[in-house]
C-alpha cells in the first residue's frame, strides 16, 4: 500500500462510519457472526459496500488480545473480562505471556482473521486490520490502572513499589500480544491495520506530571507504539491510528509526526480543522462525528448530527487538510435505538456518493 | 493542628504515606477521629474538587487524592465502628447489569468517601435485584450507577423500575452517570440527577440532600 491511495480517498470526498457492528447486528444471530469467520467476512464485506468505502473495516472487538494474552496463562476466555493482574508477575508467568505463544487465538480472533483472508479475495476491498494498542490493554489487565499510572507519573519507579512493578510487567506482555495479533492479522492478508489506543489520553495520564517533566507517555505510549509501527512497515502494513479519548494537543503532535500514520482518527472532543496544524499534510484525518451520542433524540437530535457534519465538512475544506468524514468511534447497536442510530448514520452519509477506488487499487 | 495541615497536604498532592503517618500521628497526639474528617479530609478533598474543575487537576490527580484519603480512611472507620460513630450520609453505588467497567465509578465514590459520605460499593455488573437489596438493608440516602456502554445503560432503566416496584425509590435520590449517560437520558429514566465528572457529583448529592 501507499500513502498516497488514503489521500486520493479523502480528495475523493470519501465519507464512511466504522459501522460493522450495526451491519453485524442485522443479522438474525449477530453473536454467532462474530465467531464465524466466513460469515463475519461478508457483514464487513456488506458494511463496505453499504458505505461505498474500499476499506474493508473490521469490528472494533477490543476484549481479543486481552482473550488471547490471558488464555496463555490458563485464564478462560469466560474469566478474562472481569480478569485483573493484583500482584507483580513471577519470572515463570512473565516467561509464559511474553514467551511461548502456542496455544491457539481464540475464536474471535481466528474470525477476525479469517474474515481478513476472505476479504482478501476481493479484488476491490482493502482488507484492514484492527487491534487494541499495548498501553489500552495494559489498563484492561490492571484493577485500577489510572492510580498505578499516575503513581509511576509522579516518579515512583517498579523498584519502589509493585504496584509500579506491574504496570511495567503488564505493558511488556500487551505489547507482546498486541504483536502477536498485528502478526497473525498480517498473514492473513490485513494491508492495514488499526491500532486504538482510547486510554491514551488525558483521563489516564496526567498533563499536570506531563507539564511537571513526565515522560510517561513516551514510555506507556509512545515507545510501544513506535515499535509495533515498525513491524507494520516491515510487513508492508500500513498504520491508521485510533484515539477517541480527551486528548492534549502534544499528544495528538506525537500521534501524528512521530506515529506518522497513514490515518489519524480522533474523537469528537476535537475540533479536527484546529489539529490540522499539529498534523502533517500526508496523514489523513478521520472522524469525528459524535456517533457515541447517536442514540439519543435529546442529547443529539438528527438537526445537530447534520449541522456539525456540515460545519465539519465546510471547515476541513477551508484548511485544506486530508480528510474523511467519519465516526469518533465505532459505531455501536444499543438495543432499543437501533432505528434512531441508523437514522443518524443515513444523516451523516448524506449527500455522499461512493468512492470507486479500482484504478488506486490497480496502481498500488 | 500541625497533623491536620499534614494530612490535608497529603491528600491534596496525593501522598498515601504521608496521608496514613500524618493520620497516626494526629490520633496518637489526641484528635478525634471527626474531627480529622471535619477539619482535613474534607477541605482536602474540596480543593481538590475545585481543582479539577479548574482543570488544574485530571482524573489521575482525582485518583491519588483518593487513594491517600483512603488510607487515613482505614486508620479511621475502626475507631469510628468501634464508638458507635457513623457517617451521617450513606450511598449505595455500583455499575450496572452487564457493565463490568468501574474506573469511572471507582473515581464517583472515592470522591463522595473523601467529602465524608459512607460509600458502599456494590462493584460492576450489579443487578436491579441487588440494588433494591442494599436499599433495604443499608437504607442509604442516595444510589449512584454508572454504565461506559450505551449497551447496558437501559439496565439504569430497569433498576429504578426494580425500586419502584419494591417500593423503595422513594426513599432515595437516585443518580446516574458514565461516558454515555446525559441529563436527558436521567429524565427520560426518573433519576433524579446525572454528573458528567466526579466532582459535580459530589456537588449533585449535596444539592439533593439539602432540597430533600
Amino acid at each position: 500500500m501507499n500513502r498516497q491511495f488514503y489521500l486520493d480517498l479523502a480528495a475523493r470526498g470519501l465519507c464512511m462510519p466504522i459501522g460493522t457492528d450495526l451491519v453485524m447486528h442485522e443479522e438474525r444471530e449477530p453473536e454467532m457472526v462474530r465467531n464465524d469467520g466466513v460469515a463475519l467476512g461478508r457483514v464487513i464485506e456488506r458494511a463496505a459496500r453499504r458505505w461505498g468505502t474500499p476499506l474493508a473495516v473490521p469490528l472494533m472487538d477490543l476484549r481479543l488480545e486481552k482473550i488471547d494474552l490471558l488464555a496463555l496463562a490458563g485464564v478462560a476466555e469466560t474469566e478474562a473480562e472481569r480478569f485483573h493482574f493484583t500482584s507483580p508477575l513471577d519470572e515463570t508467568v512473565l516467561a509464559t505471556l511474553l514467551g511461548a505463544q502456542a496455544v491457539p487465538l481464540c475464536a474471535g480472533s481466528t474470525a477476525r482473521d479469517e474474515a481478513l483472508a476472505y476479504i482478501d479475495t476481493l479484488p476491490d476491498l482493502v482488507p484492514v486490520g484492527m487491534a487494541i494498542g499495548p498501553f489500552s490493554l495494559t489498563t484492561r489487565l490492571l484493577a485500577d490502572p489510572i492510580t498505578l499510572t499516575a503513581m509511576a507519573g509522579s516518579g515512583v519507579e517498579a523498584g519502589d513499589s509493585d504496584e509500579v512493578k506491574l504496570l511495567w510487567q503488564c505493558l511488556r506482555v500487551s505489547e507482546a500480544a498486541v504483536l502477536r495479533s498485528l502478526r497473525s492479522q498480517i498473514l492473513h492478508g490485513a494491508r492495514a491495520i488499526m491500532i486504538c489506543e482510547p486510554t491514551a489520553c488525558s483521563a489516564f495520564i496526567s498533563p499536570r506530571q506531563l507539564k511537571a517533566g513526565s515522560n510517561l507517555f513516551e514510555r506507556l505510549v509512545m515507545e510501544p507504539n513506535l515499535r509495533l509501527k515498525a513491524a507494520l512497515e516491515d510487513a508492508g502494513c500500513d498504520l491508521i491510528f485510533h484515539d477517541c479519548g480527551e486528548l492534549i494537543d502534544p499528544m495528538v503532535e506525537a500521534f501524528a509526526n512521530q506515529l506518522h500514520p497513514v490515518i489519524l482518527s480522533l474523537g469528537s472532543s476535537r475540533k479536527l480543522w484546529e489539529d490540522a496544524r499539529l498534523v502533517p499534510e500526508d496523514v489523513v484525518l478521520y472522524g469525528n462525528l459524535p456517533t457515541k451520542s447517536f442514540y439519543s433524540d435529546g442529547a443529539m437530535p438528527i438537526e445537530e448530527v447534520i449541522r456539525r457534519r456540515d460545519e465539519l465538512v465546510a471547515n476541513m475544506k477551508a484548511c485544506g487538510h486530508p480528510h474523511i468524514v467519519g465516526s469518533e468511534c465505532d459505531v455501536l447497536f444499543v438495543p432499543e435505538a437501533q432505528e434512531t442510530i441508523r437514522r443518524k448514520v443515513d444523516a451523516m452519509m448524506a449527500g455522499s456518493a461512493a468512492v470507486a477506488a479500482g484504478d488506486l487499487l490497480a496502481r498500488i | 493542628m500541625a497533623q491536620l495541615n499534614e494530612l490535608y497536604d497529603a491528600i491534596l498532592n496525593g501522598n498515601a504515606k504521608q496521608a496514613h503517618a500524618a493520620t497516626e500521628a494526629a490520633l496518637a497526639a489526641g484528635t478525634p477521629p471527626m474531627e480529622l474528617i471535619a477539619d482535613s479530609m474534607v477541605p482536602a478533598m474540596d480543593e481538590v474538587g475545585r481543582l479539577f474543575e479548574a482543570e488544574e487537576y485530571f482524573v489521575p490527580e482525582l485518583l491519588l487524592a483518593g487513594r491517600a484519603m483512603k488510607s487515613a480512611m482505614e486508620l479511621l472507620r475502626p475507631l469510628l465502628v468501634a464508638s458507635g460513630q457513623r457517617l451521617a450520609v450513606r450511598v449505595v453505588i455500583g455499575t450496572v447489569k452487564g457493565d463490568l467497567h468501574d474506573i469511572g465509578k471507582n473515581i464517583v465514590a472515592s470522591m463522595l468517601e473523601g467529602s465524608g459520605f459512607e460509600v458502599i460499593d456494590l462493584g460492576t455488573d450489579v443487578s436491579p435485584e441487588n440494588f433494591v437489596a442494599a436499599v433495604v438493608e443499608r437504607e442509604p440516602h442516595i444510589v449512584c450507577m454508572s454504565a461506559l456502554l450505551t449497551v447496558t445503560m437501559p439496565a439504569m432503566r430497569t433498576t429504578i423500575d426494580a425500586l419502584t416496584n419494591a417500593g423503595v425509590r422513594t426513599n432515595v435520590k437516585v443518580l446516574i452517570g458514565g461516558a454515555p449517560v446525559t441529563s436527558q437520558y436521567a429524565r427520560e429514566i426518573g433519576a433524579d440527577g446525572y454528573s458528567e465528572n466526579a466532582s459535580g457529583a459530589v456537588s449533585l448529592v449535596k444539592t439533593l440532600l439539602a432540597t430533600a
